[in-house]
């Protein structure tokens, strides 16, 4: 499990890279909240998730849209993503903490997440996806 | 230098058909050579894509703030016909309406001596800045309609700013056409806490003082004098914004198939413009174009309140100058191969600039043409410019909208540091207060193209034309 950020000029671009399709979900969510807040604790918020697109990277889209949403309007930061995805189904559970401007100051806003170049592949080892976070 | 594109003179470049694949129309931007240094493929690329999209007219364009972006690049200006054309968010951004204002102060720097910090001070507890910033408004879902659909106005009407002010907005501070029923439910739970705060990123409000006048006529018909200190707002649409934006490129992606529409980048999803698809999501933008028009008036109206307190002036003495939008698409009349026609224009990180005598500018503006504002990067000079007739004729009436990037946020960071970038700044005489030192690297004046380069590319191609350049004094950071 791991997520890098890769250059790009404007935006944020992050490699992702997982041996399953659960970790490709759960490190891009991990990868986006640390691009928004920076460090966050699990202080024992608990949110679910479920979740039904027509492909696999609409679904990804679909949920880290999401996650922009709830943490915006229920002022969570989450730092744990238990997924599972069967098919083009996801459920999640996601873990966290209250948002608190005294330590989750240090990053930026995500407003959306990019189609462009998305694409989950497949490699000998697990998969590896692009995304643009447009910040 | 990138190989497969022509110049066409000493600032304008074509982008031939056949760059990529499907292209309907060829692609020209606007560029010096010390700039075109750093152009980068992918940009160029996106503007070729942008010139695949069914019924663009013309070309496909782009402003010497160009750089890589998702969809359009980042300085793209395309034109679409009404029956054959189409409607696309990638040719807006998420951050609809994303804008900037500029207000005249009865102030001169001298006045500000001693209190500086104090004023840097107060204007950052009086506008909510940053990640997670709420609003101190309580606004319901039934305001929030009005906000949607008369923009400026309803905060106007609430107290909050003059009937002048309205005057000197692009549009007057709304567009027509909202449809607050494409408007999701999430889109207005995000909108509803976020009204009258700055967000992050590049965004900023902004201390300055007009340094230089290069052209004393339309100075003088914008009302800014030199020495005179001004205040700047930049600021969007926030997440209700972004939500309208996800949202409509969700469902206009899958409706692809329906129009018979290939892409060959998914971001540039469009449809029709008269299709349900294309008008809901026009009239779901126009909602969010229209409160970030309310947005700006609020933050305007809470820094002409502290001025007023800290310096004793009146708060009418803080005239707004111009707000414009930057991220936007709308349906304007444009000269078409000799006839008045109706276009959809998209302006993806670019300004509207329209010249003398062109309709829709404040009156008192007409013989000079509307004002554009150019906000710099932080630290730097930001520049007020005017439109022209040339930019009517060649750009449907665009120019650029800022210094584009040329540093990524990681290198950024890595090569500078937000701590002794601040120390610096303070040392120039430039306070910058924000929730976090990381944040200010990322911003750092360096990852930014040179702003007076690329304000002097838009005044020699005739674009627009630099009225006055102004410096920076103190800066509240998103």
């Amino acid at each position: 499990m791991s997520f890098e950020e890769l250059e790009h000029t404007a935006d944020v671009l992050m490699r992702v890279r997982g041996a399953t399709i659960n970790e490709i979900f759960a490190d891009a969510g991990r990868a986006m909240f640390h691009v928004m807040y920076g460090p966050c604790e699990d202080r024992g918020i608990e949110r679910r998730l479920s979740l039904e697109a027509d492909n696999l990277e609409s679904l990804l889209i679909d949920y880290l849209s999401e996650l922009l949403f709830i943490t915006e309007v229920e002022n969570t930061v989450f730092c744990t993503f238990d997924i599972d995805v069967r098919g083009n189904r996801l459920s999640a559970v996601l873990r966290g903490e209250p948002f608190d401007p005294a330590r989750h100051s240090g990053g930026t806003i995500v407003k959306g997440i990019s189609y462009f170049g998305l694409e989950i592949v497949k490699e000998e080892e697990g998969y590896v996806v692009e995304i643009i976070f447009d910040i | 230098m990138l190989t497969g594109i022509n110049r066409l003179g000493d600032l304008e470049w074509e982008v031939p058909i056949g760059y990529v694949p499907d292209m309907r129309v060829p692609g020209r931007f606007f560029l010096s050579r010390a700039l075109a240094e750093t152009l980068e493929e992918g940009a160029v690329r996106q503007l070729a894509n942008v010139a695949t999209l069914p019924g663009i007219v013309k070309n496909s364009l782009a402003m010497p703030d160009i750089h890589w972006g998702y969809g359009f690049p980042i300085g793209g200006v395309a034109a679409f016909d009404m029956t054959e054309g189409v409607i696309s968010p990638g040719g807006v951004g998420f951050d609809i309406n994303c804008g900037v204002r500029l207000i005249t102060t009865p102030l001169t720097e001298a006045d500000l001596a001693g209190k500086k910090r104090e004023l840097i001070e107060r204007l950052f507890d009086a506008v909510p800045t940053g990640v997670g910033a709420k609003s101190t408004m309580r606004v319901s879902n039934k305001e929030l309609t009005g906000v949607m659909v008369d923009g400026a106005r309803w905060a106007v009407e609430r107290g909050l700013g003059t009937e002048a002010d309205l005057a000197r907005c692009e549009g007057e501070g709304a567009m027509p056409g909202a449809d607050p029923e494409a408007v999701s439910a999430k889109a207005r739970q995000r909108g509803v806490p976020q009204l009258g705060t700055l967000g992050a990123g590049n965004h900023f409000l902004e201390v300055q003082v007009a340094r230089e006048i290069v052209d004393p006529e339309a100075a003088k018909a914008f009302g800014v004098t030199e020495g005179q200190v001004c205040f700047m707002v930049h600021c969007g649409s926030r997440g209700l914004g972004h939500q309208v934006a996800t949202d409509h490129l969700r469902a206009l992606e899958g409706a692809l198939a329906k129009y018979g529409i290939r892409l060959p980048d998914r971001q540039l999803a469009c449809a029709p413009i008269a299709s349900p698809e294309g008008r809901a999501y026009y009239g779901g933008m126009v909602c969010a174009a229209n409160y970030a028009w309310a947005n700006r008036q609020v933050i305007m109206h809470e820094t002409r309140k502290v001025f007023a307190n800290l310096f004793g002036i009146d708060y009418d003495e803080m005239r707004l100058i111009y707000d414009v939008a930057h991220n936007v698409a709308k349906f304007e009349r444009h000269d078409v191969d000799g006839a008045s026609t109706e276009v959809c224009v998209h302006r993806k990180g670019a300004t509207r600039a329209f010249g003398p005598g062109a309709p829709g500018i404040p009156r008192e503006y007409a013989a000079v043409g509307q004002p554009v504002i150019i906000p710099g990067s932080m630290g730097t000079s930001s520049f007020l410019l005017r439109g022209t007739a040339t930019a009517m004729q060649k750009t449907w009436g665009s120019t650029c909208h800022g210094s584009g990037r040329v540093l990524s946020r990681t290198k950024a960071k890595k090569e500078v540091c937000g701590k002794e970038l601040r120390e610096h700044l303070a040392g120039e005489g430039i306070l910058v207060r924000a929730h976090s030192d990381s944040a200010l690297a990322e911003e750092a004046p360096e990852a930014y193209k040179p702003s007076r380069e690329v304000v002097r590319v838009v005044h020699e191609a005739g674009l627009s034309n630099i009225v006055a350049r102004l410096e920076p004094l103190g800066v509240i950071k998103g």
